[in-house]
């Protein structure tokens, strides 16, 4: 193995008097890094979104839904809850009245718009679903100041507190103590037989929902769940009734178990819908990307890969005559392959490794929490960087080393790395105004480092597959043929 | 009696009605028509010979290069025309030296490089170090001091496009000595240098043979060449004329 390694390492770097990598070499493995790189880069930042809507679905919403097949209203809801909370695996569960309304403004003719009302008691509500932590402004539905103050400044009655989300509060330019009209109801008219009248009713802004889902930031506003029942004229009772679970994987399972418990009778016919249901479609859209974007990426690898191959099958031609030689001085045909496929796995192996630094490096820069080194260090090391040029160009060090180039090289793509490190700013969503396309701010990247490994390992077996056929000619090369060969 | 005809004339390479042709599609080329050649030990043959008469074809197949049509070659009585590829590749790694026309160097490698390669490929047991096998150190001493003994001491880290062509031709030499073989091979050594290098070569050729006891092989077309040899055969139209 060692004279594969003396011959392999020698074609590797020199290329005849210049003693660099040569530059078939080096064009390569930038090929395979490239590859590698983006595939990582990609697979990260897809991750990323999927992790960071799940995350965010997660935060916001109920694990599981259970609700009547009709959408109708629970009676005795107490104890269903009761029920439900026993099973094993739930961790919480809350009472909602889920409903759609007509808005619009004070001064205003017109519907502005349609949205989902979700009445809720925000104390049990937190144990669900965590809705305090993204409200700004008040949560007490029922502040009394607040709602005074707009009772008496608009001379209108006042039903209770509203928090909106806080894109819908923006459309309309809401702000907090500003009156908003529900349509709670249609009435029929008795005076005009077929027609309807709607019941309106006023509620006061208190707060505003800031979840960094645009589903909910501009579609949704909460209610107190008793003023809820009231206004729909349900007292007592509820129609959605909200689930969290210690493992919200396990949603569909359990889901099952709490259709059971919450159905108190052949009427009731309770259903469950889990958050997975809910985002099917996305989660199997960001599924069916990844898949494809992983079969693009290992098309560029294979890419990568014939030209490894090429490199290779071009080096036998230009060492024929070496091989020929090799072999009259005794080389076996396992030695001649196997000086050719090192010579490939080195160049797959060096651009594997590069590439998925590079990748990572890219990640961690386009990952939010990067501490930014000051752009002084950045300038410095610059400086730095040309002094230790200097000092080589002119021998002070490491003159007497045969890895000299290579040293040189990896200083340099460290070097600049790092000033791009120092230097880049984290990319923001919000800045490229990105951000309602992705409902998330900043651009998310999530490392599967599982998934590294296998890039790396599936980039390296590409790139030593390609070795094969040009090292089995290689090997294959009668001595007498190959030592006369012009 | 076979031990006994061994050991009275000391024969190292037996060609025995050795034949090859070459093939191009139905066409037959016979090359070798019957060959029958016996080198002694420590003898330096000169192998002369129009060109097209084969002298080349048959060096290769003595050198395991090639395989014959038919006939057999023995060397010391072993019939090395039976022997498996993988022998056949350590046969030559440790019993023949060759020396080429065009000197065959790596490029890549600077002569003391050139002719360590052979030991690098096989570190096997030799009598160099009574059958032991070389430290890496002692691989690069014995390469040094026989391009020293070539007059090539202060060419040691030169690489092959940095030489004359006479030089080249003495690291090929050198590089032939290295796994002490059996015999040397020289296929028109000096078919591709002037005469007054080819002289040098030659001289150490010539030295080789008489301060090493080396088996030499010569193919030459140059009568002056072949005139300070032991013995010469020619070969003429694939068949040795004494």
């Amino acid at each position: 193995m060692k004279f594969e390694w003396f011959v392999a390492s020698r074609y590797l770097l020199s290329q005849r008097k210049q003693s660099f990598i040569s530059i078939i070499s080096v064009i390569s493995i930038v090929g395979v890094s490239l590859g590698v790189a983006t595939v990582i880069l990609v697979i990260a930042v897809l991750d990323g979104v999927e992790h960071g809507l799940r995350d965010r679905f997660l935060a916001n919403e109920a694990h599981v839904a259970v609700s009547k097949i009709d959408r109708g209203f629970f009676n005795n809801y107490e104890d269903r809850i009761e029920a439900i909370k026993k099973v094993d695996g739930v961790v919480a569960a809350s009472p909602v009245v889920y409903t759609q309304s007509a808005i619009f403004q004070k001064g205003s003719q017109s519907i502005q718009d349609v949205i989902y009302i979700k009445g809720i008691d925000p104390e049990v509500e937190d144990t669900v679903t965590g809705f305090s932590k993204f409200v700004e402004g008040s949560v007490d539905f029922q502040d009394q100041k607040i709602i005074d103050r707009a009772s008496f400044i608009n001379d209108e009655s006042v039903t209770g507190g509203i928090v909106l989300g806080a894109r819908l509060a923006k459309n309309l330019t809401l702000h907090q103590g500003d009156i908003l009209r529900l349509v709670v109801k249609l009435e029929e008219d008795n005076h005009s037989p077929g027609a309807f009248l709607p019941r309106i009713r006023n509620f006061v802004v208190i707060g505003f929902y800031e979840s960094e889902l645009a589903v909910y930031d501009s579609r949704m506003a909460f209610i107190h769940v008793d003023t809820a029942q009231k206004i729909y004229q349900q007292e007592g009772n509820i129609n959605v009734i909200l689930v969290r679970l210690e493992d919200p994987e396990l949603a569909p399972t359990i889901g099952d178990e709490l259709i059971e418990v919450s159905s108190f009778n052949t009427i009731d016919m309770p259903i469950t819908t889990t958050w997975l249901d809910t985002h099917a479609p996305l989660f199997a859209a960001l599924e069916l990307e990844k898949i494809a974007t992983v079969i693009i990426e290992a098309l560029i690898i294979l890419v990568a890969a014939f030209n490894i191959a090429s490199t290779l099958i071009m080096t036998v031609m230009e060492k024929t005559r070496d091989v020929g030689t090799l072999r009259t001085l005794g080389a076996s045909r396992g030695n001649i392959m196997l000086i050719f496929m090192i010579q490939g796995c080195v160049i797959g192996m060096l651009g594997t490794l590069l590439g998925t630094a590079l990748g990572l490096g890219v990640c961690k820069l386009l990952s939010t929490n990067v501490i930014r080194p000051s752009p002084l260090i950045a300038y410095a090391l610059v400086v730095l960087l040309i002094i230790f040029q200097i000092c080589v160009t002119l021998k002070f060090i490491l003159s007497k080393t045969k890895l000299r180039n290579i040293v040189m090289l990896l200083f340099w793509i460290l070097g600049i790395a790092f000033i791009l490190y120092c230097l880049v700013q984290p990319i923001s969503l919000k800045e490229l105004g990105l951000s309602e396309i992705y409902q998330m701010n900043q651009l998310p990247i999530k490392i599967n480092w599982f998934f590294v490994g296998f890039i790396n390992l599936l980039s390296f077996s590409i790139c030593w597959l390609a070795t094969i056929y040009p090292a089995f000619q290689a090997s294959n090369m009668r001595p007498i043929e190959a030592l006369q060969y012009e | 009696m076979e031990n006994l005809i061994k050991v009275e004339n000391e024969s190292l390479i037996r060609v025995v009605n050795l034949e090859k042709s070459f093939f191009d599609g139905d066409s037959e080329l016979k090359v070798l028509r019957g060959v029958d050649l016996e080198v002694d030990k420590s003898e330096i043959l000169a192998i002369m010979g129009a060109s097209g008469a084969g002298k080349s074809t048959l060096l290769h197949l003595i050198g395991t290069l090639d395989r014959p049509t038919s006939g057999t070659i023995y060397y010391e009585d072993e019939d090395i025309t039976t022997y498996s590829e993988r022998e056949l590749t350590q046969f030559r790694n440790t019993s023949v030296g060759f020396v080429f026309q065009f000197h065959q160097l790596l490029p890549e490698f600077n002569a003391l490089e050139n002719v360590v390669m052979g030991k690098l490929i096989s570190n096997r047991k030799s009598g160099y170090t009574d059958g032991r096998q070389l430290t890496r150190n002692e691989m690069y001493d014995r390469a040094e001091t026989l391009l020293g003994s070539v007059g090539l001491s202060e060419r040691l880290t030169h690489f092959p496009s940095q030489l004359s062509g006479g030089e080249r031709q003495r690291v090929a030499i050198a590089r032939a000595l290295m796994n002490e073989p059996k015999v040397i091979l020289a296929d028109e050594p000096t078919g591709n240098i002037d005469d007054i290098t080819s002289e040098v070569v030659f001289d150490i050729l010539l030295r080789v043979n008489e301060e090493l006891n080396q088996t030499i092989i010569i193919v030459t077309h140059d009568s002056r060449l072949s005139d300070q040899t032991n013995r010469t055969v020619n070969l003429v139209e694939g068949k040795i004329s004494y």
